[in-house]
């Protein structure tokens, strides 16, 4: 419980800590959360469900507040502390990490994320869920580009679009049951006809928040405005919780119409990763090549959650993980270009790596670790999943490997473009110990689970079989 | 019921105060007034729940007594607000108070009638006060205009109420209507003057609650009159007229449902989407308000469609959110020196006096409905109901709420905006009370759902 409590702790104090202690104080808040969970994650039993709150009576509204956690929610508790860490981390040279506000906001934030990973409970999961919008976006606004009101206020509808779908969808499956409870909603015995409509009204909430394919347009505008710690709670952390949805929420719950959505949202995420990469080769703006970039990677992965068989979603999984670290990593070195050069156009950048070695090691390596070589964990997620796409429609299996090709281009162009060549600035100043600190820990987390995949595949590996299991079993059921 | 009279008696009072010309004198003896009917009434609700005592057919149920002390607390709230805005000409003050609690009494009969004449006496009492309050702003010509045009479509709509109760009576020969209810479910009565009837008394509560296509009035009004007195147009007079719908329609006419549901269902459609569509383009806080209050009644009506026995108890938390969200947005309205084009002015005052600003935000999330304020939970509670049975409605409900969103938040930044072109205000205790009261309902009134 003190994992979901202590951010909302820490938010409210940090409106309320003079601007010269903010930085300290985030980073002590964050490394505190981030102990915490580290600290249950060793003593964690994989295979029990652990209970936060578990009111078994029935309340007003179905409503029971029930929290708990498996070793996927774990997992991304763990993720979502880490991240915050992260970011808090790489702001601590920044003036923003000196701004009450925004280190209250990003406490809330995690507030959110951690309620989002931990509810067992459809109406308050859909509110962690709506919880986490509200500080990203007044993070967003105050501490973003300042032209970029029309692009916050499509972001922000956009999301709302898409998940009061998925409050209806949740509405809709409750009224067949008397509780909101995760386990009633499991065994809820809805009319066959709906379950499609219900999965669609998921569907909605979840292809606008990876973004999928048709839905990504306010993406990338929002990346290239946001400042730095809104683009990387974004994409390191708000996309997996849609992809964190879709493996516990849409499709256990409506199993039966996955065979319905399974081809057309395979092939939207198969365009998803040919569009993106195609985007990025031609985009000049480094945040939007990596946006760009970002709805390539995530499209392979909704693919393989859609696939739904173990092997894909421990791909799927170790690649969540994975592409947190990376967007991280690729979204500070990208801050940082565009603060040495006064503009993110890759066209008048260059040479930055002559300049400033470290950065140009560390982004080199950064680099790497996106394009998935050997030895990192993108290895191993990529290799899962494109194995699993490719078992399941062999054309889809060789156009998703092409991410592999395109993501090599796409990336080296952005570095070479940017550190490579005859150098355009001079005198700059090179990495910010806190900022090698960020990349380092990206660098060593990527390759220790690439080195020992085992470690994220044995915690979550009970809750998965349990689910898939479970699917089997209700399906059964309503035959 | 003697908080009705205690209330009444009230109202009697400062209007002699008003002869001292002290508004200090009026508002506290408003107040006192006010509480003791507050206690009274929690005092019913609480102990007196199984017997419940008969005064002239008034009769509270649950749902009754919480809007019951919703609407005095918000007139209360109301009060003190326009304690705050008559700084300048407070001479009429304690006429207007007085006014104000003529009103609420009207709107704790309309609250509990359980006849066609209390109900009849209820609405009427509720709404002459308020004709002459939209005039009250003299020497204006916008307010006179407001309250002629108010004062004449209401009457009009009060005509047709009048031939539809007798048309009812014509059908079934009562007034009661547990005896109306009883003889529509076993077939004595007149069709030909029954649902011609019952669709007379929809249409002009229609009008009251300013649902399309009866809306036309409510832009022109809204504006017309003072800040204080559409805050009370905007809370106690919509919590009376709405829940009286809802009463009429669940507990008389609900078993003539299949006449008046598909023309229910078309209104509720069209007043969703065309409030807000509107709201987009408003330059002032009242303009956006009787807008957006439009697509907010559509969704309350949504309550009476449900067909559930608790139709009257999901909108007790969205009248309770909409009403206080109202009060808070204006309340910040109040700071502006425009009367009229107030929203250019007020750029930047959440972000420059963050107690407003945090009001804001939790005022203006409320009515976009997001979680966890009591807009979300008044929204879900309606859309939940009627999401089996009709789900058209609820995914309009849904594609509105998206546009309201868009209305909302574009109001929201430009209240957080970092450049203002903003003279300095004064917080004065007046509107700390009122937000901070406001604020506390809009965060933790839905809870009464526990209660």
């Amino acid at each position: 419980m003190e994992l979901i409590l202590l951010p909302l702790l820490f938010g409210i104090v940090s409106f309320f800590i003079p601007g010269r202690w903010g930085r300290i104080s985030s980073l002590l808040f964050a490394a505190i959360s981030l102990v915490a969970v580290t600290v249950k994650l060793f003593y964690f039993q994989p295979d029990v469900k652990e209970y936060f709150v578990n009111n078994t009576g029935t309340y007003v509204l179905g409503m029971t507040f029930n929290m708990a956690i498996d070793g996927l929610g774990i997992l991304m508790l763990g993720l979502s502390n880490l991240v915050i860490f992260l970011v808090a981390l790489s702001n601590f040279n920044r003036e923003e990490a000196s701004k009450p506000s925004f280190n209250g906001l990003l406490f809330l934030m995690q507030f959110g994320l951690n309620g989002v990973f931990a509810a067992e409970d459809g109406i308050l999961f859909y509110m962690f869920w709506e919880l986490t919008l509200i500080p990203v976006f007044l993070m967003l606004y105050w501490y973003g580009a300042k032209e970029n009101h029309k692009n916050l206020l499509t972001f922000f509808l956009y999301t709302l679009f898409g998940s009061l779908f998925m409050l209806l969808a949740i509405l809709a499956w409750g009224a067949y049951t008397p509780s909101y409870d995760y386990n009633k909603l499991m065994y809820a015995a809805v009319p066959s006809q709906y379950v499609c409509w219900i999965f669609t009204g998921f569907l909605l909430a979840f292809a606008v928040k990876i973004p999928l394919f048709p839905f990504h347009t306010w993406q990338p505008p929002t990346y290239s405005t946001a400042p730095m710690a809104g683009t990387m709670l974004l994409s390191a952390i708000m996309l997996k919780m849609a992809l964190f949805g879709m493996i516990k929420w849409m499709i256990p719950l409506s199993y039966s119409a996955l065979k319905f959505w399974q081809l057309p949202v395979i092939i939207l995420g198969i365009i998803g990763i040919l569009y993106g990469a195609v985007i990025a080769l031609r985009e000049n703006n480094m945040r939007k090549v990596f946006a760009f970039a970002s709805i390539s990677h995530l499209g392979l992965i909704a693919a393989g959650i859609m696939i739904f068989s173990f092997d894909a979603l421990m791909g799927s999984i170790i690649q969540m993980v994975n592409h947190s670290l990376i967007a991280v990593g690729l979204f500070l070195c990208a801050d940082i270009a565009t603060n040495r050069f006064g503009t993110s156009d890759l066209q008048q950048m260059g040479g930055l790596a002559k300049v400033a070695p470290r950065f140009g090691f560390w982004f080199a390596v950064t680099v790497l670790i996106a394009l998935s070589v050997p030895l990192t964990a993108g290895f191993i997620g990529e290799f899962l999943l494109i194995k699993a796409v490719f078992e399941y429609q062999a054309v889809f299996g060789i156009l998703a490997a092409l991410t592999l090709v395109l993501g090599a281009v796409y990336m080296i162009r952005a570095y070479q473009m940017s550190s490579m060549g005859a150098p355009k600035i001079t005198n700059v100043a090179d990495l910010h110990w806190n900022e090698m600190l960020v990349l380092a820990l990206v660098a060593v987390l990527a390759v220790f689970l690439g080195l020992y995949p085992n470690g994220i595949i044995s915690l979550v590996k009970p809750s998965i079989q349990h689910m898939l299991e479970n699917v089997q079993d209700t399906t059964n059921l309503i035959k | 019921m003697d908080a009705v009279v205690v209330i009444f008696v009230t109202g009697l009072i400062s209007l002699f105060l008003g002869m001292y010309h002290k508004p200090m004198l009026a508002l506290t003896s408003n107040l006192l007034g006010l509480s003791t009917a507050f206690t009274l009434f929690f005092l019913y609700g609480t102990y007196n729940s199984v017997l419940k005592s008969h005064f002239f057919s008034l009769v509270y149920d649950g749902s009754g007594v919480l809007l019951s002390l919703l609407s005095i607390v918000m007139t209360a709230l109301v009060l003190i607000m326009g304690y705050n805005s008559q700084s300048k000409d407070r001479s009429n003050y304690a006429d207007l108070t007085s006014l104000m609690m003529f009103s609420l009494t009207g709107a704790l009969c309309l609250i509990g009638f359980r006849d066609f004449f209390m109900f009849f006496i209820g609405l009427e009492i509720l709404s002459i006060p308020v004709y002459v309050l939209v005039g009250s702003r003299r020497g204006n010509q916008a307010s006179a205009e407001a309250a002629l045009k108010y004062f004449f479509t209401g009457s009009f709509a009060t005509a047709i109420l009048l031939f539809g109760i007798a048309l009812v009576f014509g059908a079934t020969g009562s007034f009661n209507i547990n005896e109306i209810g009883f003889a529509i479910l076993s077939g004595l009565y007149t069709p030909e003057l029954m649902i011609p009837g019952a669709l007379m008394i929809l249409a002009a509560l229609l009008f009251k609650v300013g649902a399309f296509p009866f809306h036309f009035w409510t832009a022109d009004v809204y504006e017309g009159s003072s800040k204080p007195v559409l805050a009370y147009m905007s809370t106690t007079v919509k919590i009376a007229g709405l829940f009286a719908l809802v009463q009429l329609m669940g507990l008389i006419f609900g078993n003539l449902k299949g006449n008046w549901e598909m023309v229910l269902y078309v209104v509720i459609i069209v007043t969703l989407f065309l409030g807000y569509l509107s709201a987009i383009q408003q330059k002032s806080m009242k303009r956006l308000l009787a807008y957006s209050g439009i697509s907010n009644t559509g969704i309350a009506l949504l309550s009476i469609m449900s067909g559930a026995d608790h139709g009257s108890r999901n909108i007790v938390i969205f009248l309770l959110a909409y009403g206080a969200s109202a009060l808070v947005l204006l309340v910040v309205a109040q700071f502006a020196q425009d009367e009229e084009n107030d929203l250019e002015e007020l750029k930047g005052i959440g972000y420059r006096y963050p107690f407003l600003g945090i009001a804001l935000l939790i005022a203006l999330l409320s009515l976009s409905g997001i979680p966890p304020f009591s807009g979300f939970f008044g929204k879900l509670l309606l859309i939940q109901d009627v999401l089996v049975n009709h789900p058209v409605l609820s995914i309009c409900a849904v594609l509105s709420s998206v546009i309201g969103a868009y209305v909302y938040i574009k109001l929201l930044l430009h209240f957080f905006h970092k450049e203002s072109t903003l003279k300095d205000v004064r917080l004065n205790v007046a509107s700390i009370i009122v937000i901070t009261v406001a604020s506390l309902l809009l965060i933790g009134g839905w809870l009464i759902l526990y209660i």
